[in-house]
């Protein structure tokens, strides 16, 4: 029997070595490739770990945004540290808004008995399946027609959208969860509907806000469609479509597209790890309880 | 649920709050998904062409059923399908391997359905650019492994010719989405009670038979839930498509997400853009239905 015990210990760290290897391996290379000199990513075979390690790619980056042209960097590379703070504002008001305007309309879906309730729910889940493509031509065709093309605040609007019934969904889920005999004792307290949501539902849902508010910077941080066609000028680029300027552009030095690719997963990958059981429970019951 | 207590006769009834509660997600869903999508079925069935201003016309279906009638409708269809059936099998298949291990107990587990999360944050563009970087055909580190242990003699363009480049595409892509389906199907196999498996073990079954019999007809449900999810998702391809190959090469990864894309931003011809989207988004729509029918009997059977 022991004997057994060890072949499937064996077998297990063996199969989670190449999960391993293959969850994080593509990722460390990327970053171990942005410390290296262009010359030593030339290398065959590869150079695995930076030597001396380097730090050029992301001085020019910094360099960049601060002395613009003269610094004689790439186009890519000088908008880079802007676009990251636009990416920054968008995905930090989407999840702002998003959770507080999805609180109030998940409240009356979880809680209250109204005519229209069931197709108001499924009206939201139904407006995920429209492909983003098909909406995207209107859109920025109206936002051309009336200024709001290349404007950051369109962004913060249109990702919301996408993001709300995703977000009222996880919240509504989450509502019904809190015992309805705590609402009832702050209803025998004197206290209004508003005054039970302020006061019970929404402290007492704070980790289900919190996965909401994450996921939602998260999903509005990787968006790319709308960011690339509603965006013209450094103004409005957020940092995917300057990582798909980079990306698509053969006169750049590898380290610098690579460099550029690294520092924009900085912030979700550090989002993701540190907040890591509110994203699980939050992606599980989003996608699960009805 | 509704509240036991006897509502005080000053408050609103509970159809005015959910009114007023709902307001400001239900204007800003309208307003962004619901007014554009009207819209695009105006443009659909218009002559629409921004190079060829004031001369906007309502053609009823022709739009459509141009596009029945081109190649340029169809091919992109197949390659499609192509893509996502693959995308949605390799997906499948690694991610139920995958669960079956973290469903084990051993030290580290935790940490390494942490780290799952690592691939799942990347952005899909810096996860084409990732792999772009990977498959380079000069440097990449997938040339140098596979030379290194003897499986190509020289570097090769992984992403200049068919079959190739959609192997490849389908890797890079499934990469990012292999973590969510991961913990979906986790969390089914945590639903499965342990002593179904302890009596299947007293009666004899062997590991494999387990798994057939007990795992995965228990399982289904989430299967199907998770098949439906990753063929949604694949369908509607482009962000990776993009950065990687722009179609290419010669067509060879052009799917209906980047036709589209071609057809009305390169182009600028947004009345048959829009009636491809429709298209595309009607496909999506009757499979999500037939698989949720399709599935849901085989679930109750």
């Amino acid at each position: 029997m022991k004997q057994r015990a060890r072949i499937r210990l064996v077998i297990i760290y063996v199969a989670a070595a190449m999960l391993l290897a293959g969850t994080v391996g593509p990722f460390l290379w990327l970053v171990s490739s942005s410390f290296q000199y262009e010359r030593q990513l030339l290398n065959r075979p590869p150079q695995w770990l930076p030597n001396p390690i380097v730090l050029d790619s992301y001085r020019e980056i910094f360099e960049g945004a601060v002395m613009g042209e003269d610094s004689g960097v790439p186009y890519q590379s000088r908008i880079f540290l802007r676009s990251f703070a636009n990416s920054f504002f968008v995905a930090g008001s989407v999840a702002v808004i998003a959770v507080m305007a999805g609180a109030y309309a998940a409240y009356p879906l979880a809680r209250l008995r109204f005519r229209g309730r069931q197709v108001l729910l499924f009206a939201i889940l139904a407006s995920r399946l429209i492909p983003a493509l098909s909406l995207a031509i209107p859109i920025v065709l109206v936002a051309k027609r009336i200024g709001m093309s290349d404007k950051i605040v369109s962004l913060v609007f249109i990702n919301l959208s996408f993001i709300l019934p995703y977000v009222i969904w996880l919240l509504q889920s989450y509502f019904k969860t809190i015992p309805m005999e705590l609402e009832d004792a702050g209803r025998i307290d004197g206290c209004s509907r508003l005054q039970v949501v302020h006061k019970i539902i929404l402290p007492l849902s704070l980790p289900g806000l919190t996965s909401a508010a994450i996921l939602a910077f998260l999903l509005t941080w990787g968006e790319f469609l709308f960011a690339l066609l509603l965006s013209e000028s450094p103004s409005s680029y957020t940092s995917t479509v300057v990582v798909s300027l980079f990306a698509t552009d053969v006169d750049v030095s590898f380290v610098s597209i690579i460099t550029a690719g690294v520092l924009s997963v900085i912030p979700p990958i550090c989002f993701a790890l540190i907040f890591q059981r509110y994203i699980i429970s939050g992606l599980l019951s989003g996608s699960l309880k009805g | 649920m509704q509240s036991r207590i006897a509502t005080p006769r000053k408050e609103m009834s509970q159809g005015a709050l959910a009114l007023i509660f709902s307001a400001p997600a239900v204007l800003i869903i309208a307003a962004t998904i619901l007014v554009p999508f009207g819209m695009a079925v105006f443009l659909s069935l218009h002559n629409w062409n921004l190079k060829r201003p004031g001369r906007e016309r309502f053609i009823g279906l022709e739009n459509y059923t141009d596009w029945l009638r081109d190649s340029d409708f169809w091919d992109p269809l197949g390659t499609t399908f192509t893509f996502a059936i693959l995308a949605v099998v390799v997906i499948i298949i690694v991610s139920l391997l995958i669960s079956l291990l973290l469903n084990e107990r051993f030290p580290g587990r935790g940490v390494l359905r942490a780290l799952l999360l690592v691939p799942w944050a990347i952005p899909s563009v810096v996860n084409a650019l990732l792999w772009k970087w990977l498959l380079n055909p000069q440097y990449g580190l997938v040339n140098a492994i596979f030379f290194e242990f003897g499986i190509i003699t020289e570097y090769q363009n992984m992403l200049g010719s068919m079959p190739s480049v959609m192997i490849w595409l389908v890797i890079a892509y499934s990469w990012i989405h292999i973590p969510l389906a991961t913990l979906l199907l986790l969390s089914g196999l945590q639903t499965i009670p342990g002593d179904i498996y302890e009596s299947a073990i007293v009666d004899g079954a062997g590991i494999w038979q387990r798994f057939l019999t007990i795992t995965l007809p228990l399982l289904r449900p989430m299967l199907s839930i998770v098949v439906i999810f990753e063929m949604i998702f694949a369908l509607k391809v482009f962000d990776i498509i993009f950065v990687l190959t722009a179609g290419g090469p010669a067509d060879a990864t052009n799917v209906l997400g980047w036709q589209i894309y071609t057809e009305t931003f390169r182009k600028l011809d947004f009345g048959a853009g829009s009636s491809i989207a429709m298209l595309l988004g009607a496909i999506t729509l009757a499979l999500a239905i037939l698989f949720y029918v399709f599935l849901d009997k085989g679930v109750e059977q």
